[in-house]
C-alpha cells in the first residue's frame, strides 16, 4: 500500500522548527492584519472559546435560577434575557463559526495541500466581522439585553422594549462572517487542490467543510434579509409581520427557519467531519464507506433545506405544509445514520487507542445518537404537538449541539492541538476532562427529556414543584459540565506554557497536515505535495517512535 | 443541486494545477496554420492580428480573437445586439400593460418577459454561455432554492388565509 | 502583496455592505495594498498563493458567482414578502401602482441596461488591454448608475411630498381617483368616485335624513366601467378602509413599505457598485488590466449585471401592476 505522501517534495518532518507560523512575524499588528489562514484560525479559536465561556456563564445562571420554582437568584425579566443571550451567543458566536472557522481555517488548507485559502483577505475580513458582530451583541447586553429568545419571533421582537436592534444587527453581521468563510472554503477546495488530490481523495473533514460551506452560502443570506426586515419592521413599522397592520407573524417564522434549520446542519456537519478524521486514526484502520460518508454530507446539506417547517408545527402553519415537512424530516435520519454505521464499522476489528480525542469521538457517537433519535420523535407531527416548546426539545437540541457539535469540537481541538501549538497536553487530565464532560452532559440533559415529556415548558422561569427534583439534577449536571470545561481550559493553558514539544505526527494520521512540522511552517508546504493515495491509507506504514513520541514512515528494510 | 453535480475534475488532474510554471495557454490551432481571419469560426469577432499570448499586460492589442486566453471575449456586435433586444423587450413589457389580460394574465406576461430579459443578461452579459457549466448549475440552484422558499411560504399562507380573513372581518365589523 | 485577492476580496467585501454602516470600516483595510504591480514570484498581479493567472482568474470567478448567489437569496426574502402580500391583497397593489411614475421607472430600466452593456464591454476592453476604451466604458457605467440614483432621488422626493411613506407615516395628500394616472385610464370611475365622495360628505353635513337621501338618490346605478376599477383598487368594497365612502384600501401602506425597502436595498447595492467602479476606474487609468489580469473588471461587471437583473424584476413588479 502506498505511503500517504509519495514524494520527497514535502518538507521532511522536523519537530518544533524554530521558524513556524507562530514565530514568523512578531507583534499584535502582525496578528490583526495577518493573511495566514493558520493565524486567522487561531484568533477565531480564542474568540470562539471566549464566547463559549460567556455563553456557558449565562447557561449556568439559567440553570442555577431553575434550582427552585419562583425566584432563586434573578427575576423573571432578567431570566428571559439570560436564556436569550445564552442561545444567541452560543448559536451565532460559537457553534456556527466554531469548527469551520476555528479548526477548519487552521487545518483545511494543510489537509488539502494548499498554501492558503483562495481569498486570504476575505478570510481576515470574516474574522473582523465576527468581532464586529460580537461587539453589537455585547452592546445589546450592555444597553438592555434582548429577551425575545434567540429566535426573535415577531410580534414580540418588534414590540419589546429591550435592545433587539443591536442584537439582530450583530447577528446580521455575523451572517456575513459566515458567508465569507463558506465562500472561501468552496473556492479553495475547487481551485487549489494539488496534483493528484482528486475529490475522492479529499479527507472527510474537507468534504464536511465543503457541504457546510454550501449551506452557509445559500442559507445565510436569508437570515440576513429576515433580520433586516425585522429591524425595519421594528423601527419603521412597515407592517410585514404585524397583524394589526396587515402583516403576518408566521411569515417571519418561515423566513427565520429557512435559514435556521440549515444552520443547525452548519453546526453539526463539520462535527461529523472531525469524527470522520479521529475514528480511523485512533482505530488504526481505514474509514469504512468513504464515498458514502462523503456523499451523505452533501445529502444532509441538501435535505436540510427542505425541512424548516418542522419547527413550526404549532405556529398556525397549515396541516398540509406540516405534513410535507414531517415526511421529509424523516428522510434526513438516513444519511446521518449511514455515517454513524460507517464509523462504527470502521472501529470494528481496529486497534482502538483511547486517547482523549477518541474519548470525545466515542462520547459523540453515544450522545449524538440519542440526540438524533429524539429528533425523529419530534419530527412526528402528532407527537410534536405535545412536545413542542417543552424541555424535550431543549434536551434534544442540547444533545445534538452540545453533545454533538461541542463534543466533536473538543475532540478536534485535542486531536489537532499538538499540530497547531506544537505542544502536548497532559493526557491524563484530558481523559478526566472528557469523562467529566460526558457525565455532565448526560446528567444535565437526560432529565430534561423526562421533564419535557411530563409537560415542563421551555423558557419558563417558574414551574410546578413536582418538576424540581429533575431540575436540581439537571443543574448538578450543568455544574459538572462546567467543571469539565474548566479543567480542560486549565490543562490546555498549562500545555501552552509548559507542554512537552510535539512531533509532526503524534497520532499516526495519514492526512497531509501530519506531514509538516508541529507547529506548521508559515508557508505550509515548500512545493505542492503530489498525492497518490487516499487520506486513510497506509496506517500500517507508520510506526510509533518512542523517542519523538510520534509516528514516522516505516523505513524500508532493504 | 450540489449533490447531483459532479464537482469538476472529479478523478482527473485539476487542469489549473498542471505545473506551476505554465502561464501560457496550451497550443491551439492558432499557431498551426493562422487561417485568414475571415475563415475563423463564427465565434471570433474581429480580425485577429497580434499574437495575444505574447502581448504584455499593457499592450494595446486591438481586436484579437480571444478564446484561448483566460476567458472568451465578447464580440462588440453581440453586446450591442443583446442591448437592442433588451430595450425592445422593455418597450414591449410597458406597452403590454395597456391591454387587459386579466389580473393574472398581465402578471404572467410581465414575468415571462422579465425572465427572457434576465436570461439574455445572464447568458450574454454575464457570459454564462461560455463559462464553466458549474457556474450555471450554481445559478440555477440558487433560483431553485428561491422557488422552494417562495412556494412553501405562499402555499402555507394560502392555507391559513381563511383564518386571517375571519380575524379581519370580525375586527372591522367591531369598528 | 496578493493583488488579485485584494481585488476580489475587497470587491466582494465592499459589495457586502448591505446598508450596514458599521460594515465599511471593517473592510477599509481590505482595499489596502492592492495597488502597484508587485513582483511576487509568479508575475505582476499574481497573488503568491496562486500558481497561474488562469487559476487566479478561475478562483475569482467562482468566488464572485458564489457571492452573486448570496445576493439572489438575500433579495429572495423581499420577493417572497412581495409575492405573499400581493397574492393575498391584490387590491393594495393595484391601488398603489397609480401613485408610481411608470416613465421614471422605464427610464431607470433603460439606463441600467445601457450601463450593463458598457460594463460587459469594459470587460472586453480589459481583456484586450484597450485602456482608453476601458476607462470610457467604466465612466459611462458610473454615469448611468448615477443617473439611476438621481432619478430614484426624484421619485423618492415625490413620494415624500405626496405623503406616500411606509407604515404609520402613510398619509397620501391625494386620493387615488384624483391622480392623473387614474383619471387617464378610468375616467368614468374617477368621476363616479368623486360623486360618491360628495354624496358622503353631504350626508355628513346633512341636517336631516331627507337631504341626504336626495343626494344619494342623485347618483345613478354605477356601470361596470365606473365600478370595477374602484373595486379592484380596494377603494370601494370589502377591502376599503372606510365603508361609507370611497377611501384607500386597508393597509395600503404595506405596498409602500415593500416599495421603499426593495428599491432602497437595490439602491444601496447600486451605490456600492458605483464605489467599486470608481476604484476600478482609477486602477484602469493606471493601466493595470490586460489579457492576463482583468479579473476585477470581470467580477465587478458580474455584480453589476446582477444589480441590473434585480431591477429587471423589480420594474414590472412595482411599476407595471395592472
Amino acid at each position: 500500500m502506498a505511503s500517504p505522501s509519495a514524494t520527497a517534495d514535502v518538507v521532511a518532518p522536523r519537530s518544533s522548527s524554530s521558524d513556524n507560523y507562530l514565530t514568523h512575524d512578531k507583534g499584535v499588528l502582525s496578528w490583526i492584519f495577518t493573511l495566514d489562514h493558520k493565524r486567522i484560525g487561531v484568533m477565531y479559536l480564542c474568540s470562539v472559546l471566549f464566547a463559549f465561556a460567556l455563553g456557558g456563564f449565562f447557561a449556568l445562571l439559567v440553570r442555577t435560577e431553575l434550582l427552585t420554582p419562583g425566584k432563586t437568584i434573578i427575576d423573571h425579566d432578567t431570566y428571559n434575557q439570560m436564556f436569550t443571550l445564552h442561545g444567541a451567543i452560543m448559536v451565532f458566536l460559537v457553534i456556527i463559526p466554531g469548527i469551520p472557522a476555528a479548526l477548519g481555517n487552521i487545518i483545511m488548507p494543510l489537509q488539502l495541500g494548499a498554501k492558503d485559502v483562495a481569498f486570504p483577505r476575505m478570510n481576515l475580513a470574516s474574522y473582523h466581522l465576527w468581532i464586529v458582530g460580537a461587539v453589537f451583541m455585547l452592546t445589546s447586553l450592555a444597553i438592555n439585553a434582548v429577551d425575545t429568545g434567540w429566535t426573535f419571533y415577531t410580534p414580540y421582537s418588534t414590540t419589546t422594549s429591550t435592545a433587539v436592534v443591536p442584537a439582530a444587527f450583530g447577528a446580521f453581521i455575523l451572517g456575513f462572517s459566515s458567508i465569507f468563510t463558506g465562500l472561501n472554503f468552496i473556492v479553495t477546495m475547487h481551485k487549489m487542490r494539488p496534483p493528484g488530490m482528486t475529490w475522492f481523495r479529499l479527507p472527510l473533514f474537507c468534504w464536511a467543510l465543503y457541504s457546510t460551506a454550501l449551506i452557509q452560502v445559500l442559507a445565510t443570506p436569508v437570515i440576513g434579509i429576515t433580520l433586516l426586515m425585522m429591524i425595519i419592521e421594528r423601527t419603521v413599522h412597515i407592517g410585514i409581520f404585524d397583524p394589526t397592520l396587515g402583516g403576518d407573524p408566521v411569515l417571519f417564522q418561515h423566513f427565520f427557519w429557512f435559514y435556521s434549520h440549515p444552520a443547525v446542519y452548519i453546526m453539526i456537519v463539520p462535527a461529523f467531519g472531525v469524527i470522520g478524521e479521529i475514528i480511523p486514526v485512533f482505530s488504526r484502520k481505514r474509514i469504512f464507506g468513504y464515498k458514502f460518508i462523503a456523499i451523505s454530507s452533501l445529502a444532509i446539506a441538501f435535505l436540510g433545506f427542505l425541512v424548516w417547517g418542522h419547527h413550526m408545527f404549532v405556529s398556525g402553519q397549515s396541516v398540509l405544509a406540516g405534513t410535507i415537512f414531517s415526511a421529509i424530516t424523516f428522510l434526513i435520519a438516513i444519511p446521518t445514520a449511514i455515517k454513524v454505521f460507517n464509523w462504527i464499522t470502521t472501529m470494528y476489528k481496529g486497534v482502538i487507542h483511547l486517547d482523549t480525542p477518541m474519548l470525545y469521538a466515542l462520547a459523540f457517537l453515544w450522545v449524538f445518537t440519542i440526540g438524533g433519535l429524539t429528533g425523529v420523535f419530534l419530527a412526528v407531527m402528532s407527537v410534536d404537538v405535545h412536545l413542542h416548546d417543552t424541555y424535550f426539545v431543549v434536551a434534544h437540541f442540547h444533545y445534538v449541539m452540545m453533545g454533538g457539535a461541542i463534543t466533536a469540537f473538543m475532540g478536534g481541538l485535542h486531536y489537532w492541538w499538538p499540530k497547531f501549538t506544537g505542544k502536548f497536553y497532559d493526557e491524563k487530565s484530558g481523559r478526566i476532562g472528557a469523562l467529566l464532560v460526558f457525565i455532565g452532559l448526560n446528567v444535565t440533559f437526560f432529565p430534561q427529556f423526562i421533564l419535557g415529556s411530563r409537560g415542563m415548558p421551555r423558557r419558563y422561569y417558574n414551574y410546578l414543584p413536582e418538576f424540581q427534583p429533575l431540575h436540581v439534577l439537571s443543574t448538578l449536571g450543568a455544574y459538572t459540565l462546567g467543571l469539565g470545561f474548566l479543567l480542560t481550559a486549565f490543562y490546555l493553558y498549562k500545555s501552552l506554557k509548559k507542554g512537552p514539544p510535539a512531533p509532526p505526527n503524534p497520532w499516526g494520521g495519514a492526512t497531509l497536515e501530519w506531514q509538516c512540522s508541529s507547529p506548521p511552517p508559515y508557508y505550509n508546504f515548500h512545493k505542492a505535495p503530489v498525492i497518490s493515495a487516499g487520506p486513510y491509507d497506509g496506517y500500517e506504514n507508520l510506526v510509533y517512535d518512542e523517542a519523538t513520541k510520534g509516528y514516522a514512515p516505516r523505513k524500508s528494510s532493504t | 443541486m450540489a449533490d447531483s453535480d459532479h464537482p469538476e475534475n472529479a478523478d482527473k488532474e485539476p487542469k489549473s494545477m498542471q505545473g506551476s510554471s505554465e502561464e501560457q495557454p496550451p497550443e491551439p490551432r492558432e499557431d498551426a496554420t493562422r487561417p485568414h481571419p475571415a475563415l475563423e469560426p463564427t465565434e471570433q469577432d474581429e480580425p485577429a492580428e497580434a499574437a495575444r499570448r505574447e502581448a504584455p499586460l499593457e499592450a494595446d492589442a486591438h481586436a484579437s480573437h480571444d478564446d484561448h486566453g483566460l476567458a472568451h471575449t465578447m464580440p462588440v456586435w453581440m453586446l450591442v445586439a443583446v442591448l437592442g433586444a433588451l430595450m425592445g423587450l422593455t418597450i414591449l413589457t410597458v406597452s403590454v400593460t395597456s391591454f387587459d389580460l386579466g389580473a393574472e394574465g398581465n402578471l404572467v406576461v410581465a414575468m415571462v418577459i422579465a425572465t427572457i430579459k434576465a436570461a439574455l443578461v445572464v447568458t450574454f452579459f454575464m457570459h454564462l454561455f461560455w463559462d464553466k457549466k458549474f457556474h450555471l448549475i450554481l445559478f440555477l440552484t440558487a433560483i431553485l432554492f428561491v422557488i422552494l422558499f417562495l412556494s412553501m411560504s405562499i402555499t402555507d399562507r394560502g392555507e391559513y388565509q381563511h383564518n386571517i380573513d375571519l380575524y379581519q372581518n370580525s375586527t372591522s365589523a367591531a369598528k | 502583496m496578493s493583488e488579485s485577492t485584494s481585488e476580489s476580496a475587497a470587491t466582494t467585501a465592499k459589495k457586502g455592505g448591505h446598508g450596514a454602516p458599521a460594515h465599511a470600516p471593517a473592510h477599509g483595510h481590505d482595499a489596502h495594498g492592492g495597488h502597484g504591480a508587485h513582483g511576487g514570484h509568479g508575475g505582476p498581479h499574481l497573488a503568491h498563493h496562486f500558481d497561474t493567472y488562469q487559476q487566479q482568474f478561475d478562483a475569482g470567478k467562482l468566488g464572485i458567482w458564489l457571492f452573486l448567489l448570496t445576493e439572489v437569496l438575500f433579495f429572495s426574502g423581499l420577493f417572497c414578502a412581495y409575492t405573499v402580500y400581493r397574492g393575498m391583497h391584490p387590491e393594495v397593489f393595484v391601488y398603489a401602482h397609480y401613485f408610481l411614475n411608470t416613465s421614471m421607472g422605464a427610464i431607470n430600466t433603460c439606463v441600467l441596461l445601457i450601463s450593463s452593456l458598457t460594463a460587459a464591454w469594459a470587460v472586453r476592453n480589459a481583456q484586450l488591454a484597450q485602456r482608453k476604451l476601458l476607462v470610457l466604458n467604466i465612466l459611462i457605467t458610473i454615469a448611468c448608475a448615477c443617473t439611476f440614483m438621481v432619478v430614484k432621488f426624484f421619485e423618492y422626493e415625490h413620494k415624500f411630498h405626496d405623503g406616500l411613506l411606509p407604515g404609520p407615516a402613510f398619509h397620501p395628500t391625494e386620493q387615488v381617483w384624483e391622480l392623473e394616472s387614474f383619471k387617464h385610464k378610468h375616467p368614468e370611475a374617477a368621476e363616479y368616485a368623486e360623486k360618491l365622495t360628495k354624496a358622503a360628505e353631504a350626508k355628513d353635513h346633512a341636517k336631516g335624513a331627507a337631504p341626504a337621501a336626495e343626494a344619494a338618490a342623485a347618483i345613478e346605478r354605477p356601470t361596470e366601467e365606473e365600478l370595477e376599477p374602484l373595486i379592484k383598487a380596494g377603494v370601494i368594497g370589502p377591502e376599503a378602509e372606510d365603508q361609507t365612502r370611497p377611501s384607500k384600501p386597508r393597509n395600503a401602506h404595506v405596498f409602500f413599505g415593500i416599495y421603499f425597502f426593495m428599491t432602497g436595498l437595490h439602491g444601496i447595492h447600486v451605490l456600492g457598485g458605483i464605489g467599486v467602479f470608481i476604484w476600478l476606474l482609477l486602477r484602469a487609468n493606471k493601466g493595470q488590466f490586460g489579457p492576463k489580469y482583468f479579473g476585477p473588471i470581470d467580477y465587478a461587471a458580474l455584480y453589476w449585471h446582477l444589480v441590473d437583473l434585480i431591477w429587471i424584476y423589480l420594474f414590472p413588479l412595482l411599476y407595471l401592476i395592472h
